[in-house]
């Protein structure tokens, strides 16, 4: 075995050891943050594979996460939960008495999400650039009107209660960890390779022999699959799901990240994730009234976005690619990084 | 000898706007062949229709005897027929070497399965792919860039690099559109030997665009000369140099 998949198979290690001390040793709220930086962290480098890697700017996460999230819920919530929620419209019979346990259930999640990612991507990548952005933006708000209208199904606005709270660190962390691998593997193939020079050149990539419809409809299945995914373990954490949760704001979010982090890094997407997820509950006591001296400033709600704003704008100055750029974290730059500091200190 | 590519009266109306004109043209197999034609006279348009990027609204293209027009054109490079651009269209942000390897994918031998789990076949076409791209580096001469970033290589590397992956896809045919476009004349000359030395290589049939006329007529078996679509000479370059018809087209008419 090469050394650097020693190190990164024990990074992994001591990612569950510590998951296993937060596990027992922290606070709900804080086990709910983790939970949260490991949902963002598989919706944020799925949305980077479509995004950064294959260069298709695409708007549609909050989409795939409803459908997810929504297929998901559907199947773990019991026929009697189903019968008691839905009182405005019965739901539809079969599926009112489907039922599932909770992997099952996320992993048909994932692949309705795939099998909507792929229907989708025939009249999606018959356009390029701006078009392509605006095609899946109105995907987005689709979905979300569609949730709200087909009663039978969704609920329609009084959304979906009392889903089981079954999404724990090992799973959310599990699934993260499985992501990244996939995508840091489909990357670094012929298939990711392909996927780059879609980005850099689609037309020279034709040229290359490449068939460019079939390479961005991997990446976008892909990006799909652990989206639903994703939504899924959502629903599952924070156990009320309605259409107004996945407004264009949550792929808005996603963006942040993925820029910040940089378009077409995995790993700057990872660092992003904790920046933004934990940094917004550290940013929380910005819209908390304030005494500064005799100053009192009333609480500010979304002062946070402001501040993120901010952030953003700064990056864009400074550090246009992002934190990473299109580089990956990779064990040997790591070293020599290490190494050179010592040699400046001597 | 064989005939590689034959295009039969092959027509583009963009509009009202004839661009190529009932063109035709026999390519034979080995043969270097020029084409050359004032500025807006409709060859890049006809290496488009070549390649399958454009669709002739009239006519017949054949490849070794297969109807190629309606192909998609990733369809076509997979039938051995590459092409360089213009204006170089490398993968900037890729490396010389990852480049290369692109040329590959329409060969892959494994699947997303053997990808995702790293199978022994992943692993070893993957190393196969890394050795054949370092083959190809090593004949332009640039072994020693393949893990510099394509956007850090001077001009004329570039251009190499572009020829390099455009062999990755084993072509039997190498379009060239305007090969030493802006280059000096030392590098025009090295280019030259190049693209003679790919040919006995790799046993090429090539076509190329190129104003360069020096260039042209030393390097190419055979000439074919285009103006406002129309083909107005065909032959070797002496022939073809000496037609006062070219001669118009390129300096005007004198008597008129």
């Amino acid at each position: 075995m090469k050394k650097n998949t020693i190190f990164t198979i024990s990074a992994i290690v001591v990612l569950f050891l510590f998951l296993l001390y937060a596990s027992h040793n922290f606070s709900a709220y804080n086990i709910r943050i983790l939970n949260n930086v490991a949902i963002f962290l598989i919706l944020a480098a799925s949305y980077n594979l479509i995004n950064g890697v294959t260069g298709q700017f695409s708007l549609e996460p909050n989409g795939f996460a409803a459908i997810g999230a929504y297929t998901a819920a559907i199947l773990t919530l019991t026929p009697a939960q189903k019968s008691a929620m839905f009182i405005i419209t019965p739901m539809v019979p079969w599926l009112q008495s489907v039922h599932m346990a909770f992997l099952p259930a996320l992993i048909v999640a994932g692949l309705v999400t795939a099998f909507v990612g792929f229907i989708l991507g025939f009249p999606v990548f018959r356009v390029r650039g701006d078009y392509l952005a605006i095609v899946t933006l109105g995907f987005g708000l689709t979905i979300r009107v569609v949730s709200n209208n087909t009663i039978s199904i969704t609920n329609g606005a009084l959304g979906l209660k009392g889903i089981g709270n079954y999404t724990t660190l090992w799973w959310s962390w599990g699934w993260a960890v499985l992501a990244m691998i996939v995508i840091m593997r489909l990357i670094n193939s012929e298939y990711g390779r392909a996927m780059k020079a879609v980005r850099d050149d689609e037309d020279a990539a034709i040229a290359m022999g490449i068939n460019t419809f079939r390479v961005k409809m991997t990446a976008f299945v892909t990006s799909a699959f652990f989206e639903g995914v994703a939504g899924g373990l959502l629903a599952h954490l924070i156990t009320t799901i309605s259409p107004t949760l996945f407004t264009f704001f949550f792929t808005f979010n996603l963006l942040i990240i993925i820029v910040i982090g940089g378009l077409g890094s995995m790993t700057g997407t990872a660092i992003a994730t904790v920046l933004v997820i934990w940094g917004s509950e550290l940013l929380r006591f910005v819209e908390q009234p304030m005494h500064i001296f005799s100053l009192t400033i009333p609480g500010i709600p979304g002062m946070r976005m402001v501040i993120f704003a901010i952030l953003l704008i700064i990056i864009m100055i400074f550090a246009r690619d992002g934190l990473m750029g299109q580089k990956e974290f990779s064990w040997d730059s790591f070293f020599k990084f290490f190494k050179k500091n010592k040699k400046l200190a001597k | 000898m064989k005939t590689v590519l034959n295009c039969n009266k092959i027509t583009m109306q963009f509009g009202g706007l004839k661009a190529v004109n009932e063109f035709s043209l026999e390519v034979t197999e080995h043969k270097i062949f020029g084409l050359i034609g004032p500025n807006g006279a409709g060859k890049t348009t006809l290496f488009n229709m070549i390649t399958g990027n454009l669709q002739p609204t009239e006519g017949v293209i054949y490849f070794y005897d297969k109807p190629i027009v309606g192909l998609k054109p990733y369809k076509i490079v997979s039938l051995g027929m590459a092409r360089t651009f213009q204006n170089i269209r490398l993968f900037a942000n890729l490396s010389v070497l990852e480049n290369v390897l692109t040329g590959f994918h329409h060969k892959l031998r494994y699947g997303i399965f053997d990808t995702l789990l790293r199978t022994p076949r992943f692993v070893k076409n993957e190393k196969i792919m890394v050795e054949m791209a370092f083959d190809l580096l090593e004949s332009v001469n640039l072994q020693d860039k393949a893990n510099a970033k394509a956007s850090e290589l001077s001009y004329g590397d570039r251009r190499k690099v572009e020829i390099a992956r455009a062999l990755a896809t084993g072509p039997k045919m190498l379009l060239l559109d305007e090969p030493a476009a802006g280059m000096n004349p030392q590098e025009t000359l090295s280019l030259m030997y190049f693209i003679e030395e790919i040919r006995e290589k790799f046993d090429l049939t090539i076509l190329l665009i190129e104003h360069d006329m020096k260039f042209v007529m030393n390097l190419c078996d055979h000439i074919a000369v285009l103006d406002h679509g129309v083909k107005i000479a065909e032959g070797k370059p002496e022939e073809v140099q000496k037609n006062p018809d070219v001669i118009r087209a390129y300096l005007g008419d004198i008597n008129a």
